[in-house]
C-alpha cells in the first residue's frame, strides 16, 4: 500500500498538500466514539476540544475522552492488557508525552517494578518462616530480631551492657520489649499508627541497668543500694546532649510530625493535589495473584450500603415529614413546606455521586505488602549502616563530632550507686517513711526521663544512628518526590499519537475535500 | 450535565429517529440511571415465541464503564435459560466486564445478546446455578466472571 502511494507521490510531485494523506483534522464532520459528541468543520468548538485518530480504522475521539478511557482501563488489571488497544480494530495506542528526563524515569520505573519483585521474594520468603515457626516460633523470631534492632541502634558496646547474646542475662522486659520492636516497626508504616518507627526502640532501654556481667566489667563492686562514696548520680542529666532519652522519644514524634506536614505540603505543591482531595476509601482490593495468572483474589467491599443509606435518607425524609405535619398543625405555612422534600431529592443524589465519583479503591498487592513490612524491618541495619557512615565523616570534621556527641568507649572503674548523693546508709534508714517514698520516686522519675549513667556516658551510637536514619528518610522521600514528580509529568503531557487514515478506504470517510472518483486505489485526494 | 447523560441523550436519540433493530424494542427510559429494552430471538431457535425484559442501570461513568445489564425476573418476566444466564437474570458476557468498551452502546449491547440468545441449541442452565443466585449481589458488574467458553 505504501508503495502505491509514494509512486503517485512522486508522479505529482507539483501538488504535494493534495496526495497528502488525509487526518483526523480533514474530516467534515468528527464523532468522538466515546461520548458521541460531533463536531463540523465549518464550526468548531469553543474553546476548542483535541481530536485524535490513534488507529488504524475510521473512529475518531476527543483526546481527553479517550485518555480517561485509557486510564480507567489501565487501573483494572482485569482490562489492563487492552487498554492501549483499539476496541474496533485492535491497533495499539502510541503515546508519547513531554518528559524532561525520561531516561530518569525509565530508571526509577525499573528501580521501583525491581523494589516490587524483592517485595514478592521478601513476602514468600516471609510467609515460609512464619508458617514453619509458628507458634513460639514466631515469638522467637520477633525477640531475636528485636535483639538485633537494638544491637543495631545502640551499637555493639551498649548491647553488651544492656543485653548481651545471652538471653539468661536479660532484664524481665527485654522479653516483652524485644518482640514488640518489629511489631511496631510494621505498624509504623501504616498511616494508622503514624509514628517514629525506632520509638520502642529508645524507651525504656536507657533506663534499663546493666547486666549483671556488665555491670561487674564496668563498674567492679557494681550497683549496690546505697553504698560508696557520692560521686556521681545515678543518673544522667534531662537536658543534656545528645538529647536525653526523655526529650528524644518527645522530640522525635515531633519532628516527625512536622516533616510530614512538611512534606505533603510540599508534594502537593509538587503534585498539584489538594490534600482534602482524597475521597472515602470505598474498596479495598486484596490482589495477591498480582498480574500472575494466579487465581488466589478476593474481594472486599467496603462500599456504603446502598440500602443503608436509602434507609438512613428514608428517614430523614420522614422526620422532615413529620416536622412539617407540626408546623402545619402551629401555623398555617404547611402548603409551602410541602414542597421541600422534592426539591431537596436532587440534592441529595448529587451528594451521592459526589462521593462515588471521589471513592477511591485501595489496591493491596504481596508486592506492596512486601514492600512495606520488608522496609520497616530493614529499619535498624538502615540506621547501623548511616550510624557509621556520620561516624567516620565524623573523623574529618569535629563539627560533626559534636553534633554527634561522640564519645570514647567506657574504661573506667566507676562506682555506681541507685541512691548515692545525698545519703549515706544510715541518713536513708534514719529519714521518715514519706522522705523514702520521695526520694525513690525522684529517682525512679530521673532515671526514665534522663537515662541511667551508663547510658549518658558512653558513646551515643543510639543518637548517631537515630540522625542517620533521619538523613536516610528524607534522602528517599525526597527521590520518591522525584519519581513521583517525573512520573506525573509523563502521565498529565501524555498524548495519544495521532496517525493520518492510511490504509483506510478512503471513500468511507467523510471529507472536507472529498477524493475524485478516478482515485480509484482510495489513496490520492484530489482538490 | 454529566458525561453519561449527554451520551444517553444521544443514543435515545438515535434509537427515537432510527428505531431499534428487529426484536428489540424500547420499554422505558424515563431517567439516565435506568433503561429497560425487550428482546424477543425471532426465527427458528430454541426460544422461539419468547420475550424477555433487559434491564440497564448506568452509572455518571458510563460510557468509560459498562453498564450493568441483566434480565428482568418479577412477575411479568423471566430470565432465558441458556448456559451464560443465571436464573436470577445475571448474565456472564465478556462485553459487559473486561471487554466492555465505550463503541459499545445499549443497542449493540442487545444486538449482542440477542445473537447470544440465537446461537443457544439446548436450554441448559449455567453451572453451580443455585449457588451462584444464592449469594449473588444485587449488581451484576460486582460479580467477577471467568470468561471460558467463546463458543456459545
Amino acid at each position: 500500500m505504501t508503495g502505491i502511494a509514494g509512486t503517485t507521490m512522486q508522479a505529482t510531485p507539483t501538488t504535494q498538500s493534495q496526495s497528502r494523506i488525509p487526518t483526523v483534522d480533514d474530516l467534515r464532520v468528527k464523532l468522538c466514539f466515546i461520548c458521541r459528541e460531533e463536531e463540523q468543520y465549518n464550526s468548531p468548538e469553543d474553546p476548542p476540544r483535541a481530536w485524535t485518530h490513534p488507529c488504524t480504522c475510521t473512529l475518531v475521539a476527543h483526546e481527553a475522552c479517550l485518555l480517561q478511557w485509557i486510564k480507567a482501563a489501565q487501573d483494572d488489571p482485569t482490562r489492563a492488557l487492552n487498554a492501549l488497544k483499539c476496541p474496533q480494530c485492535g491497533a495499539s495506542y502510541q503515546l508519547e508525552s513531554d518528559n524532561p528526563h525520561p531516561k530518569i524515569l525509565r530508571l526509577l520505573d525499573n528501580a521501583n517494578a525491581l523494589l516490587s519483585i524483592a517485595g514478592k521474594v521478601f513476602v514468600i520468603g516471609g510467609l515460609a518462616t512464619v508458617v514453619v515457626s509458628f507458634g513460639f516460633g514466631v515469638y522467637l523470631v520477633l525477640t531475636s530480631y528485636g535483639a538485633h534492632a537494638l544491637r543495631s541502634m545502640v551499637g555493639e558496646e551498649m548491647y553488651n551492657i544492656l543485653l548481651t547474646d545471652e538471653p539468661s542475662n536479660w532484664p524481665w522486659h527485654a522479653f516483652i520489649n524485644l518482640p514488640m520492636i518489629p511489631v511496631s516497626l510494621v505498624l509504623s508504616r501504616s498511616a494508622y499508627f503514624s509514628s517514629f518507627p525506632l520509638l520502642p526502640l529508645i524507651i525504656s532501654w536507657p533506663s534499663s541497668h546493666p547486666v549483671t556481667s556488665a555491670a561487674a566489667r564496668i563498674g567492679g563492686t557494681g550497683w549496690r543500694l546505697l553504698s560508696g562514696p557520692r560521686d556521681d548520680l545515678p543518673y544522667g542529666p534531662v537536658f543534656g546532649w545528645p538529647p536525653s532519652p526523655m526529650m528524644a522519644s518527645l522530640l522525635f514524634p515531633l519532628i516527625g510530625r512536622i516533616y510530614r506536614e512538611q512534606y505533603s505540603k510540599v508534594m502537593h505543591a509538587i503534585l498539584g493535589k489538594k490534600p482534602s482531595e482524597r475521597g472515602p476509601v470505598r474498596d479495598i482490593v486484596w490482589d495477591f495473584g498480582g498480574e500472575g495468572p494466579v487465581p488466589f483474589r478476593a474481594r472486599i467491599g467496603l462500599a456504603v450500603d446502598p440500602a443503608e443509606r436509602q434507609r438512613r435518607q428514608q428517614q430523614r425524609r420522614e422526620q422532615r415529614e413529620q416536622q412539617e405535619q407540626q408546623e402545619g398543625q402551629e401555623g398555617q405555612e404547611g402548603q409551602e413546606q410541602e414542597h421541600q422534600p422534592n426539591a431537596q431529592a436532587p440534592a441529595q443524589d448529587a451528594e451521592g455521586q459526589d462521593q462515588q465519583g471521589n471513592a477511591q479503591t485501595i489496591r493491596i498487592t504481596n508486592a506492596s505488602i512486601g514492600r512495606a513490612i520488608g522496609g520497616a524491618l530493614f529499619m535498624p541495619t538502615i540506621a547501623s549502616f548511616m550510624g557509621s557512615v556520620l561516624y567516620r565523616l565524623a573523623k574529618y570534621s569535629p563539627t560533626l563530632r559534636t553534633i554527634l556527641a561522640i564519645r570514647p568507649p567506657l574504661v573506667g572503674r566507676r562506682r555506681i550507686q541507685l541512691l548515692g548523693p545525698w545519703l549515706d546508709s544510715q541518713g536513708f534508714t534514719r529519714m521518715s517513711l514519706l522522705k523514702k517514698v520521695g526520694m525513690s520516686l525522684h529517682v525512679a522519675l530521673n532515671l526514665v526521663c534522663g537515662g541511667t549513667r551508663v547510658w549518658y556516658e558512653s558513646d551515643p551510637v543510639w543518637w548517631r544512628n537515630s540522625l542517620g536514619l533521619g538523613i536516610f528518610i528524607v534522602a528517599r522521600d525526597c527521590i520518591e518526590l522525584l519519581y513521583l514528580y517525573l512520573a506525573k509529568r509523563d502521565f498529565e503531557t501524555r498524548r495519544v499519537k495521532s496517525r493520518p487514515f492510511e490504509g483506510v478506504d478512503l471513500s468511507q470517510l467523510d471529507l472536507i475535500h472529498p477524493p475524485t472518483s478516478d482515485a480509484s486505489n482510495g489513496l490520492v485526494p484530489a482538490a | 450535565m454529566a458525561v453519561s447523560t449527554r451520551r444517553l441523550q444521544k443514543e435515545l436519540a438515535e434509537i427515537k429517529n432510527q428505531g431499534t433493530p428487529v426484536g428489540i424494542q424500547l420499554l422505558s427510559a424515563e431517567n439516565f440511571q435506568e433503561w429497560h429494552l425487550s428482546l424477543e430471538v425471532l426465527g427458528d431457535t430454541v426460544f422461539a415465541g419468547e420475550v424477555f425484559c433487559l434491564r440497564f442501570r448506568f452509572d455518571n461513568q458510563y460510557p468509560i464503564s459498562s453498564p450493568a445489564v441483566q434480565f428482568v425476573v418479577d412477575d411479568k418476566w423471566k430470565a432465558p435459560t441458556h448456559p451464560h444466564v443465571y436464573t436470577n437474570g445475571h448474565i456472564c458476557a465478556s462485553i459487559l466486564g473486561n471487554e466492555w468498551s465505550p463503541v459499545l452502546s445499549v443497542i449493540s449491547v442487545c444486538v449482542t445478546l440477542q445473537s447470544m440468545l440465537a446461537s443457544c441449541k439446548k436450554k441448559e442452565l449455567p453451572p453451580g446455578n443455585d449457588r451462584y443466585v444464592r449469594h449473588a449481589p444485587d449488581n451484576p458488574k460486582k460479580t467477577r466472571f471467568e470468561y471460558d467458553d467463546d463458543t456459545v
